[in-house]
Parts: structure tokens; C-alpha cells; sequence
């Protein structure tokens, strides 16, 4: 690596980082900025202020907000993200495993999304301004104009009333992430398609296109061997964003279909008013999708070699 | 009897747009000769990479060839099938671009662009390709070329680019090799290089058609010239002849505004008037509205092409009166 | 293609130009139209809602509850015996000036934000486009969520929350276009000549990027629309008993097998808006500004 790629991640690390750290404290601020003691909320209103204040105190409420941010980052750093109000659980115990269900959820989202998306991307740009074009692209049309919320109940009314394949709720094995994934993946594919269509038709406009042809390459060749490799660039990006997005949370998805992921934690949290689980989550989130946009920078660098020798 | 390399017969290609029909070749028809350069000059939009492209079969939606022959090496090409196509594509004949920065896949190493030209049409083995890339590379004057055989083509210069396209059309020694406008985005200096290269071209048995609206370089290389304008070819002739004793109006305009710029006269001398614009059909002689000797019937009726001397044609109503009287 | 080739198609496809924007919309874009005539009969019967329909939006009649389609109640009633047509006409309401209000916001200060920080540059610029960039890292969703929690629900602090994160990406657009811009050659002449700075910015720059701006508008107010939806579904966004075609599909739900009709009403009408500007934004990005081609 030379050293300006090297400089230029370090830099990039450096702004991913203050990102994080950016986000974690306001979201911070913002929970403390709320109104009434949410301990008070918790414990209703039976609670005297005794207790109140004395439970206040025990989780460091009463400090002031610079210090328990500091107090809170550093407990990160050793991991130990408080302890959930509602359950009375470390954090950590909990946001671990909704990870790894959201983690299976967004691969398998992912995955479909990924294969349709190119697939009929592909099969439009290379019908341009056919019928099958306008149906393909048609198709990816509404796919990002339905609400995810619409595709999953559509999914779960159709095949928990009439067709019993599969699973309606819940992940207790791997069948029980088809339908979510679906529903997930739908307009992440409709946004895939429409941008490999565009990425290629205009890939092949180019001029090296016609030297391709000109060597000798049939038209199924050049798309392969020539196309391709220059109009995925864009489109890995997104896919890579579109992935970070969705380890994120895919807040309706998981509480329509009930499982049990980071997205579903977080309204549980926020319904709740727990704090440290809300936190918790905030800062995983914010932490992958920060991420997520670094690495697609970075695979967007490692495949356009026009890229690769500057920052 | 010359055996000819390329036997262009009354080529006729249209595009089909949605304000009709647009003639970008009327009736072109051209040969070329084995070991020969033949130029095509003409300003742009006359249509001489209209004719490049339709040589190669490069013309797409809503372009095509509507009638005409073209023969390479004898065997004609407008009837052939996509595969037999793409089997001479790159083999028998080939074709430099204009842009070298935009012709070559930017994603691609320049050593693996030249290897693919083999790969395609050869069964040699990998080392062997390399090889033979590597060696076309030094010939067309790529320094160092163990160290730029895995370049990408934005870390090349311009010059060297256009090499490489030219190491590429050349790796399997093709009967024809067509140039459209090979030189025009290089520099001046780099330009003469790449002429010469062309033109080294024809001692491997290679003809060469050599498209440009730059007077002075095809004259360089060339052994006969085709002047186009509106897609007709207007006059043709052996190089020499052809600057002896221009015939065309059009032609004699393009040579004066050469000569211009080398004289000590004080003002550029131009052609009036612009390219026409070929969606509109017109019945009479395309030149005739920027042309100083034409006359009343040229508006009327399209010339022929006649022929003046041994390998000296021409299409113009006043030169045939000149003959006639 | 060959330059010749391009120009050649180009040139004879060029007389188009002069001709209006509808009519270059409508000859090849005859959805893009449709979609504008859809939207606006939504926009109408948002406004002309109470005249429309009979019924109140939040007229609770027990006896009449999840009543099935019918000649009184055209696409039923719902838990509370509204009546569903009702509540959707006045949801429209909410999803249209949630959809256009905030993005418009955000469209203000992305552009404000990005053209001057695009067109003066240097420190100023690269700060503020790592707050972008900060602002687009956060996870929209969750962060609307967080906002929402502290300030309470209400259209109101849905609208806020979307103008806070919505900013970013219009800036990074704008920014982009004006630098493109600013490369022109007439801008230097400007300076040059001594043109004020503002001026130039609103005389020169801000002109040649509405068509961009106009498309963006037009297709991030499908995302607009279904981030309120998504709020509102998650209870996080419009309270009852406001009408949100959102919150009407999240109430629906409990009943959606006796009533299915309760969840997708508001679900088709959401998908038939979000449907409508989408195409509507295509058509516009395809005939004012290509750039922007493949978002």
C-alpha cells in the first residue's frame, strides 16, 4: 500500500470514528434532555422521592451529562454498555444476540435482493426499450414504491391464511428467514435493478465498447468480459450500503414477522424509555453504518484502479 | 492485375430517426490495394467514420447499411453472420479509434487488452500470448515494456495509448487495418510518430485505410486519396495527382486553406458556408451552396463520378463541361 | 457510439428542445403525466376532504364497527366505526404535507448548505461537508425514532426530525453541481468583470442546478411519505386520533384477518402516491437533467 492510501485511510478511520462518537453523544444529550426522570416513569407512581433519588444516584443520573458521557464511553470501551431498565440485564447481553439475528436476516435479505436485483437489471439492459424492459423495470418500480410494511403483511396474511409453507413468525430455523427477507429484500432489488439497467446501458454507450466489438468479441462476450467489470462499480457501493443499512435495523420488518433483532430491540427500548438499551443500540447501529460507508469507499478504491493510486 | 485488399461497391448506410431517414453514405465506393495506404479526407460530418464503421460492421440502432458490397480480400461482408463477423473481427481486418483514452477499458491492463486479440481468434497457450503481445508492444515503440505490460491506460500518455490501440489492431497481422482519425487527440509532435508507424505498417503486408480531415498527415502517408463531402465521394485520386491538380471545387478549397497557412499571405483562406445538414434530401449537388464555379443546373441534378485520367475520378458538373468542350 | 453517430441522433432529435416541459414530458413520458394527474387528484381531494365526504374522521360509532364495503360506508369502517374512506381523504392530508413540507425544508437548506459551501470553498467547505457526511452516517430511522422519543409524537417533531436528516444528501448534490459548475467559463468572466459573489451565485449557479433540485424534490418525497409511514406505523409518528394512512395500517393490523380491508386500503393508497411521484420524478430527471440518472 502506498503511503497516500495509506494517509487516506487513516484519515478516513480518523472521520469514521469522530462519527460515532458525534452520534453516541447526542444521542446521549437527547435522551437526557427529556423531561421527567425516567426512573420516576419506571417505578410509577407509587415511588416516593426517597427512592427515586436514591436509585437516581446508583446509576449516575445525577452527574453532570460531560461526565457521564465519559463515564459511559469508557465503559464501552471495555464493554460494559450499562444495564437495561426495563429487564434489569446487562446491555451487551442483549443487543449480542439480536445482532446475530439481524446479522442472518440482513444476509439473507441481502442475498435475494442482490441475485433479482442484478438478474433483472441485466435482462432490461440488454432488452433496452423493449416491452420487457418497461416490464422488468416496471416491476423494480414497485418495488421500491411499496412500503416494506405492505410486502411483509401482504406476505404473512397470503401464507398464514392459505398457502402453509412457511413460517409466519419467528426464526426458529433457517425457513422462518425466507419470508422476512423477502420482504426486506423486495426494494432493496427494485433499487438494484434500476441502477445496474442504467450502469450498463451507459457502460455500453462507451467507446471501448466498440473496440471490444472490433476485436473480434460477440455481443454476449463484451457485455461479460468488458461491461460488467466497469458498471458494477457503482453498484457495489450501494449494495455495501444498502448491507450496512440493513444490520441497522429493519425496524418493521422484525416486529411484523417477531423476531427478535437490533431493529425490534430499539422500539422495544423506545416504548420502554430504557435508556442504556437505547443507547446501546444507537451506538451499534451508528457504529455499522459508518463502517459500512468506509468499506464501500474502500471496495469502490480496490475495484476502479483510477481510483486506487490517489486518495 | 493488383490483387485488391478492400472492394467498397456502392455503399449506401442511413440512420432512422424520427425525422426520417438520414443518407450518411450515397453510393461510396472505394478499393484498396494490397499493400497500399488509402486516405479519406472530408470535414466532419461528411461521413467518413459512418464508412469506417460500416466496414467493420460497427453501425448501431437506428444505423444501417441499406444496400451496397463490401469485399475483403474477395469475400463479402454485408451478408455475413454475426459469428463469421466476429471471427474476421480483430483477425483479417481491424480497426484504431480516434480517442485512445476512452477506446481502451479503463478497468483493464493494457498487456491483457493486446492478449485478449489472441486469445480470441488464436488457441495459444497463455506464456505464449504474453509473449506475442509483449513483443507487438516493443514494436510499436512502447518503452520498457515488461514494466507497462500491467499499466492501466490512464497511467499512459497519450501517444502510448494510441500504440497500444495500434498494437492491438496489429498482433495478428490483419489484411486491412482502418485508422479513424488516429492522430487528431494527440499532440503535434507525437502525431508525425504515429504516422510513421502507419505507414511501416504496409511492409507486413497490411493495407491501411487512413480517415482524417487533416489534409497534411494524410498526405504524409498516403498512396491514394478519397475526398468525401455530404457522404459522396466527390473526388479520388493517386496523392500526387490529386495535389498537382486538384478538380473539385471542394477539394481545391480544402487544399487552398492548407496552403494558406503556410503562405505569407495575410488572411486564411476558407470554404464558406457549413456542412449541410444531411436529413434534409436534396436533389441537386451538396456543394452547391458553397461553391464559386458552380452553375444554374447544379441545383437540379446530382453529378456522377467521371473518370478525368488514369486513376484520377471525379464528380462535378463543371469539370465534364471543361471535358466536353 | 461514434462523436458523428451521437450528434448525428442528436441533432435531428434537437428540435425537441424548444418545446415546452409538458409537452416533452408527455410525448415520451406519458406515465409521468398520469402520475401528475394522480397526484394532483390526491392533492384535491386532501383539500376538499370535509366536503367530500359525510362523515367525520373521528366520528366513533360502536354499533358500526369493522362494517365490510358497502353502499353507506364505501370502503367500510374500522374498530371505532369510522368511516375508513373518511379517515383516508384526511390522512391524505398528513401524507401529503408530510411528504412535500419537510422535503421542501430540506431541499432549502440542502441547496442553501451546499451551493455556498460548493461555490466558496476551501476550510469553510470541508467542514461542513463532514458534518454531512456525519449527518448521512446516522442511522435515519433510529435517529428519527430517538428524536421523536425525546420531543414527544406530533406531526409537528416528525417534520422537524426529517428536515434534520434530510439536509445532508440534497447538500452533497448541490455541492457537487455547484463545483461542476463553478468550472464553467462564464463564471470566471463574471468574477472577473467584478460580479458580486451573491450574484453570481443566484444569477449564474442557482439556476443552472434547479433542474437537479427539482428532481431530487421530486423523488425524495416517496421516501419522505414512507418514512412518515414507518413512523407512524411504529407509533411513532402521528397519535391518534389524527388520520395517517401509517397509523391506519398499524391499526389495521390487529384485525387483519376479519378485516383485511382495514391495512390494505391505507397500503394501496401509500403505494399509489409513492408509485406516482416516483414515475413522475423519472420523467422529469429524463428530460431536465441526466446527471442524475441511476439514483
Amino acid at each position: 500500500m502506498s503511503g497516500t492510501v495509506a494517509r487516506g485511510l487513516l484519515r478516513r478511520l480518523l472521520y469514521a470514528l469522530i462519527a460515532i462518537v458525534g452520534v453516541a453523544a447526542l444521542v446521549f444529550a437527547l435522551l437526557r434532555v427529556v423531561p421527567g426522570n425516567p426512573v420516576a416513569t419506571l417505578l410509577g407512581e407509587q415511588a416516593d422521592n426517597e427512592t427515586v433519588e436514591r436509585i437516581s444516584s446508583s446509576l449516575g443520573l445525577d452527574q453532570p451529562v460531560l461526565t457521564q458521557f465519559a463515564n459511559y464511553m469508557l465503559g464501552v470501551l471495555r464493554g460494559d454498555f450499562g444495564e437495561s431498565f426495563m429487564l434489569g440485564k446487562p446491555v451487551a447481553e442483549l443487543i449480542g444476540p439480536a445482532f446475530v439475528n439481524t446479522l442472518w436476516l440482513a444476509l439473507a435479505a441481502s442475498l435475494f435482493s442482490w441475485v433479482v436485483g442484478i438478474a433483472c437489471g441485466l435482462i432490461a439492459a440488454t432488452h433496452k426499450s423493449t416491452i420487457i424492459d418497461r416490464l422488468f423495470m416496471g416491476f423494480s418500480l414497485l418495488g421500491v414504491s411499496l412500503p416494506v410494511f405492505m410486502v411483509a403483511m401482504l406476505l404473512q396474511y397470503v401464507f398464514a391464511r392459505y398457502l402453509h409453507w412457511l413460517p409466519v413468525t419467528g426464526v426458529s430455523d433457517w425457513t422462518g428467514y425466507i419470508l422476512p427477507a423477502v420482504a426486506l429484500g423486495w426494494g432493496l432489488a427494485g433499487s438494484i435493478a434500476r441502477l445496474v439497467r442504467s450502469s450498463v446501458i451507459e457502460v455500453m454507450q462507451q467507446d471501448y465498447i466498440d473496440t471490444a466489438i472490433a476485436k473480434g468479441r460477440t455481443n454476449v462476450q463484451v457485455l461479460v468480459f468488458h461491461a460488467l467489470r466497469n458498471a458494477m462499480l457503482p453498484i457495489i457501493t450501494l449494495m455495501a450500503m444498502q448491507f450496512s443499512s440493513l444490520l441497522s435495523g429493519a425496524f418493521i420488518t422484525e416486529t411484523i414477522f417477531s423476531i427478535n433483532g437490533i431493529g425490534r430491540l430499539s422500539v422495544q427500548a423506545i416504548a420502554g424509555r430504557d435508556i442504556p438499551l437505547l443507547q446501546g443500540t444507537t451506538l451499534l447501529c451508528t457504529f455499522v453504518i459508518v463502517m459500512g460507508n468506509l468499506v464501500a469507499d474502500l471496495l469502490y478504491s480496490v475495484c476502479d484502479p483510477r481510483v486506487r493510486k490517489g486518495a | 492485375m493488383i490483387h485488391n485488399t478492400l472492394e467498397v461497391s456502392n455503399l449506401n448506410t442511413s440512420f432512422f430517426t424520427e425525422q426520417g431517414e438520414v443518407k450518411v453514405l450515397r453510393d461510396v465506393s472505394i478499393v484498396v490495394g494490397e499493400g497500399q495506404v488509402v486516405g479519406i479526407v472530408g470535414e466532419s460530418g461528411c461521413g467518413k467514420s459512418m464508412l469506417a464503421r460500416s466496414i467493420m460492421g460497427l453501425v448501431r440502432k437506428p444505423g444501417k447499411i441499406t444496400s451496397g458490397s463490401i469485399l475483403l480480400d474477395g469475400k463479402e461482408l454485408t451478408t455475413l453472420s454475426k459469428k463469421e463477423l466476429c471471427a474476421i473481427r480483430g483477425k483479417e481486418m481491424s480497426m484504431v479509434f480516434q480517442e485512445p483514452m476512452t477506446s481502451l477499458n479503463p478497468t483493464m491492463r493494457i498487456g491483457k487488452q493486446v492478449q485478449e486479440v489472441i486469445a480470441i481468434h488464436d488457441d495459444l497457450g497463455k506464456q505464449e500470448a504474453r509473449l506475442r503481445a509483449l513483443e507487438i508492444l516493443s514494436t510499436v515503440g512502447i518503452p520498457e515494456v515488461e514494466a507497462r505490460y500491467n499499466a492501466y491506460p490512464h497511467e499512459l500518455s497519450g501517444g502510448m495509448r494510441q500504440r497500444v490501440m495500434i498494437a492491438m489492431a496489429m498482433v495478428l497481422h490483419p489484411r486491412l487495418l482502418i485508422a479513424d482519425e488516429p492522430t487528431t487527440a494527440l499532440d503535434a509532435t507525437v502525431e508525425t510518430q504515429i504516422i510513421d508507424l502507419l505507414k511501416r505498417l504496409t511492409n507486413v503486408g497490411t493495407s491501411v485505410l487512413i480517415i482524417s480531415h487533416n489534409l497534411g498527415v494524410i498526405a504524409q502517408v498516403a498512396d491514394f486519396l478519397y475526398v468525401l463531402y455530404a457522404g459522396r465521394v466527390v473526388e479520388w485520386a493517386d496523392v500526387y495527382e490529386l495535389f498537382d491538380n486538384p478538380l473539385h471545387p471542394y477539394t481545391q478549397g480544402l487544399l487552398d486553406a492548407v496552403s494558406s497557412l503556410r503562405s505569407q499571405s495575410k488572411s486564411l483562406k476558407t470554404i464558406r458556408g457549413t456542412v449541410p445538414n444531411l436529413a434534409e434530401p436534396y436533389e441537386g449537388c451538396s456543394f452547391t451552396p458553397r461553391c464559386d464555379k458552380c452553375a444554374l443546373w447544379c441545383a437540379t441534378k446530382a453529378p456522377e463520378l467521371a473518370i478525368v485520367s488514369p486513376n484520377h475520378e471525379v464528380s462535378c458538373h463543371m469539370v465534364e463541361r471543361d471535358d466536353d468542350l | 457510439m461514434a462523436e458523428d453517430e451521437r450528434e448525428l441522433v442528436a441533432s435531428s432529435n434537437a428540435n425537441e428542445r424548444s418545446s415546452s416541459l409538458l409537452r416533452r414530458l408527455s410525448k415520451d413520458h406519458k406515465l409521468s403525466v398520469a402520475s401528475l394527474v394522480v397526484i394532483l387528484l390526491f392533492a384535491l381531494a386532501a383539500v376538499f376532504a370535509p366536503v367530500l365526504t359525510p362523515y367525520d374522521y373521528d366520528a366513533i360509532s360502536l354499533s358500526d364497527r369493522l362494517a365490510p364495503p358497502s353502499f353507506e360506508h364505501l370502503l367500510g369502517t374500522d374498530e371505532g366505526g369510522r368511516d375508513v374512506l373518511t379517515r383516508l381523504l384526511y390522512g391524505s392530508r398528513v401524507s401529503l404535507m408530510v411528504g412535500i413540507v419537510p422535503t421542501m425544508l430540506s431541499m432549502v437548506v440542502g441547496t442553501l448548505v451546499g451551493m455556498t459551501s460548493g461555490f466558496f470553498g476551501g476550510k469553510v467547505d470541508t467542514v461542513v461537508m463532514r458534518v454531512a457526511d456525519i449527518v448521512m452516517s446516522f442511522p435515519s430511522m433510529l435517529l428519527a425514532m430517538v428524536v421523536m422519543y425525546t420531543l414527544g409524537g406530533g406531526t409537528a417533531n416528525v417534520f422537524l426530525t426529517m428536515v434534520c436528516v434530510g439536509w445532508a444528501g440534497v447538500a452533497r448534490v448541490v455541492r457537487a453541481e455547484t463545483l461542476r459548475l463553478k468550472q464553467n467559463e462564464y463564471i470566471e468572466a463574471a468574477r472577473i468583470v467584478g460580479v458580486r459573489r451573491l450574484r453570481i451565485m443566484l444569477r449564474h449557479i442557482l439556476p443552472n442546478c434547479l433542474p437537479t433540485i427539482v428532481v431530487l424534490f421530486t423523488l425524495e418525497i416517496p421516501s419522505s411519505i414512507l418514512t412518515e409511514s414507518s413512523l407512524s406505523f411504529l407509533g411513532m409518528g402521528v397519535q391518534p386520533p389524527s388520520a395517517s394512512w401509517g397509523l391506519m395500517v398499524s391499526t389495521g393490523r390487529e384485525f387483519l384477518y376479519h378485516a383485511p380491508w382495514l391495512c390494505f386500503v391505507p397500503c394501496v393508497a401509500i403505494m399509489i402516491i409513492v408509485l406516482a411521484f416516483n414515475y413522475l420524478g423519472d420523467g422529469l430527471r429524463d428530460v431536465l437533467d441526466p446527471h442524475l440518472r441511476g439514483r
